[in-house]
């Protein structure tokens, strides 16, 4: 496209649809795309084989409308891949061919790609509806459901998705940077797409909903989630997509070389590849020493993994040798054979994420299960490597102290993921029925870790379930005026009702029922420049990156 | 506003079209618009056909329109479909108490209370239909039930001290009366039924 072209008319938008086996549904889909608001996109629609849908496509005469008509079924993967190819937008997004766009979804979205530089990567939320299919195939809506809304946290994307895939809006120069899809994975490929895409960049969240998938009551006949059902191939995927490196420069994550320090015997260095594999999640290049006549025909199991020959048993020249090949800005030094415990899985994060939050120098952590025995941890490679080259004639623990670096334990409230932990424990509060200090919790959490809105519902149910219903409207006020979903409009009349106001609860439940019924009505805004600060390099509080900021 | 099982977070579950359509026509009910309220329990039974809510709100709405036989019907569609609704036992019970069956009140409110001793319509019908009858000592306990889980609802503790004080026990109605009067201040009748009860006391003494 050009300059000129998008001077004139805007950027364009390119949207992917494959479908298989599902030609009723897709007309559905496609009417909402051409019912956008925003109209200057393209549609690339990839039939993967399955039932014809020559019928749904002809109803569409629009020149916006590419299809790829293929006979043979070979995944979403390489589906997707084919239609990038055809893609001429500056920015792609995505729907299911069971799903719906609201009219205002490509608008929304791409007013908060444009009002900022630094996210490439925008993603709103969706409604999950939950349908009884009729045997002739209607769908009747039985509940809509926010069931994810949260801030991108790149920690979190590591390790698992947060971000539904039609949700999520991109510039597409970051997916050919990424290498595109991967066609090896059959499931979970919206989580390689966005865990591949924030090493590129930050991703913001427009607390709004724009959609909605569908989500059938009883048994669900996703292809996605049939294949879940097979737990082998599911954990090929994860671990397939856990372990994969997009090519470099990555702008915003930092790259971890693991050094496993080998004392000679066999078998360690495998034990100890395996439990990083299980308990790990960060991208990391692997490093094993691995002395002479050791390494010979060696293969291990797991990838990413670089056999390093040294010539000693020594750990401190071990060390010096891998740190002379290794290309990571952060090293951790792992002796093999290190127990790790079953139960974590996030045993290495733990150590390094509190380094990655902190800009103080000449600090390390030791690995929260090292003792003097095996002993370990994480560092910036660059102070390690200038402690070792200063006192190469000491062991790495001497070096490191004599260089002035300080080593300690991480605190458990350095630990990723506190948010997760805090959520799990209100939830267990709310179970034993201690409703008011579930909402203490959840005000907490509103204050200090971003995720106002989901947080402020949850406060909100929380003061309603305990009694403290005019706490509770005032909660749940801002949420409404915000972002009102079926469930915070239902709270609202609830608590209404409770307090024999029945004449405003039924203004709730009447707005409830109307998006229940399809009648969807945007929230008109006014679109500002959104200042987005920079995220963490891999966590740690992410709610500037919540456009609900500006508006509450 | 029927109890609904309420889940253990919101936006879970998939009966939130039923609910929303539910408690909106018993919000209906309750500022008298009868066919709105009848066009959402119609709704809402047709999304959830096993559920007994919407026969329940739709005899409340017969009721107080005055059919009572067809409330009838709508109450008893209800408990076959839910042998353990406490409301619709407590509509029978309603039906009962208007038409002079008191005994067979009684009874119907007291099953309402054994199945949800929070039900308040159900509590009132109870302590009126006692009144009618003359017998206090179940009313005395699901009324004492009651208040352990709504400790400053003064409407039930003002029928409890009225009971007390019916049955001849002064110190406990004056103490609850006094409660009362430190909840509030205005409340009137629990004023006069304290001094009504003093100035008995103080004639005693005299006496």
């Amino acid at each position: 496209m050009s300059a000129e072209q998008r001077k004139r008319k805007g950027p364009l938008v390119s949207v992917l649809i494959s479908t298989y086996n599902r030609p009723a549904y897709l007309a559905e889909a496609l009417e909402s795309i051409f019912a956008q608001t925003w109209p200057y996109f393209q549609v690339v629609l990839v039939r993967d084989g399955g039932k014809p849908v020559g019928e749904v496509v002809d109803r569409f005469e629009d020149e916006r409308l590419i299809f790829i008509d293929r006979d043979k079924n070979r995944g979403l993967p390489y589906s997707f891949n084919e239609a990038l190819e055809k893609a001429r937008g500056e920015y792609i997004c995505y729907l299911g061919d069971d799903d719906k766009f609201y009219p205002h979804h490509i608008e929304r979205l791409l007013a908060a790609m444009e009002s900022q530089d630094r996210c490439g990567v925008v993603y709103s939320d969706l409604y999950k509806a939950h349908c009884r299919v009729m045997p002739d195939g209607r769908r009747i809506v039985l509940a809509k459901n926010v069931e994810i809304s949260r801030d991108f946290d790149r920690m979190v994307m590591l390790q698992f998705n947060h971000v539904l895939h039609v949700s999520v809006m991109h510039r597409k120069e970051l997916l050919e940077r990424a290498g595109g899809y991967n066609e090896d994975l059959n499931v979970l490929i919206d989580w390689d797409l966005n865990r591949k895409l924030c090493f590129y960049s930050d991703f913001l969240h427009v607390p709004e909903v724009t959609g909605e998938y569908y989500g059938p009551v009883g048994e669900c006949d996703r292809i996605s989630v049939q294949r879940r059902k097979d737990v082998h191939e599911y954990l090929r995927n994860v671990l397939t997509i856990r372990s994969t490196r997009p090519p470099k420069p990555w702008n915003c994550v930092k790259d971890l070389s693991i050094l496993i320090l080998s004392d000679g015997a066999d078998e360690k260095p495998e034990q100890t590849l395996r439990d990083l594999w299980s308990h790990t999640f960060y991208p990391s290049q692997i490093y094993v020493a691995l002395r002479k006549g050791q390494s010979a025909g060696r293969r291990f199991s797991t990838p990413n993994v670089t056999e390093v020959p040294v010539d000693s048993k020594e750990p401190a020249r071990q060390v010096d040798q891998m740190l002379a090949v290794c290309e990571g800005d952060y090293a951790a030094l792992i002796p093999a054979g290190l127990p790790v415990d079953q139960d974590e899985m996030a045993w290495l994060e733990r150590s390094l994420f509190p380094l990655l939050n902190t800009s103080e120098p000449n600090l390390a952590f030791e690995l929260a299960d090292a003792s003097d025995l095996h002993w370990g941890g994480v560092f910036r490679k660059g102070e390690l490597l200038a402690a070792r080259r200063k006192r190469p004639d000491c062991s790495v623990r001497r070096s490191v102290e004599l260089a002035g670096i300080r080593m300690r334990k991480p605190r458990f409230e350095e630990y990723p993921f506190q948010f997760d932990h805090l959520l799990a424990g209100a939830e267990q509060v709310q179970l034993a029925g201690d409703w008011p200090r579930a909402a203490e919790i959840y005000e907490y959490m509103e204050n200090h870790y971003g995720n106002e809105l989901w947080m402020r519902l949850r406060r909100a149910y929380c003061l309603y379930r305990s009694g403290r219903y005019a706490a509770a409207l005032e909660a749940i006020e801002p949420v409404n005026r915000i972002r009102p979903t079926v469930s915070s409009l239902q709270i609202a009349g609830r608590i209404l009702a409770k307090m024999k106001d029945a004449g405003r609860a039924i203004g709730f439940y009447r707005q409830a029922d109307a998006i229940l019924e399809g009648h969807v009505k945007s929230v008109k805004r006014t679109h500002q420049r959104t200042k987005v600060m920079a995220a963490p390099a891999a966590g740690g509080r992410v709610s500037s990156q919540q456009e609900s900021r500006l508006w509450m | 506003m029927d109890v609904v099982r309420e889940i253990q977070n919101p936006d879970q579950g998939w009966m939130q079209r039923y609910e929303v359509v539910q408690e909106l026509g018993d919000c209906f009910a309750s500022v008298g618009e009868y066919e709105n309220a009848r066009r959402c329990y119609e709704k809402a039974a047709w999304l959830e056909p096993d559920e007994a809510g919407p026969y329940v709100g739709t005899g409340v709405i017969e009721l107080q329109q005055g059919r009572v036989e067809d409330a009838e019907v709508a109450f008893r569609v209800a408990l076959r479909l839910d042998a353990g609704s406490s409301r619709a036992h407590a509509g029978l019970a309603m039906i009962a108490q208007q038409t002079g069956r008191h005994r067979e009140a009684f009874e119907a409110y007291l099953k309402s209370l054994e199945l949800d001793s929070n039900n308040l319509t159900a509590l009132l019908g109870l302590f009126q239909v006692s009144c009618q009858m003359g017998t206090f000592s179940q009313v005395i306990h699901y009324l004492k039930v009651y208040l352990q889980m709504h400790p400053g609802d003064c409407s039930v503790m003002f029928c409890l001290a009225a009971l007390y004080a019916r049955e001849g026990q002064d110190g406990p109605a004056v103490e609850i009366l006094r409660d009362i009067l430190s909840l509030e201040p205005e409340h009137t009748d629990a004023r006069n039924l304290l001094e009504e009860m003093e100035h008995k006391a103080a004639h005693v003494n005299q006496e």
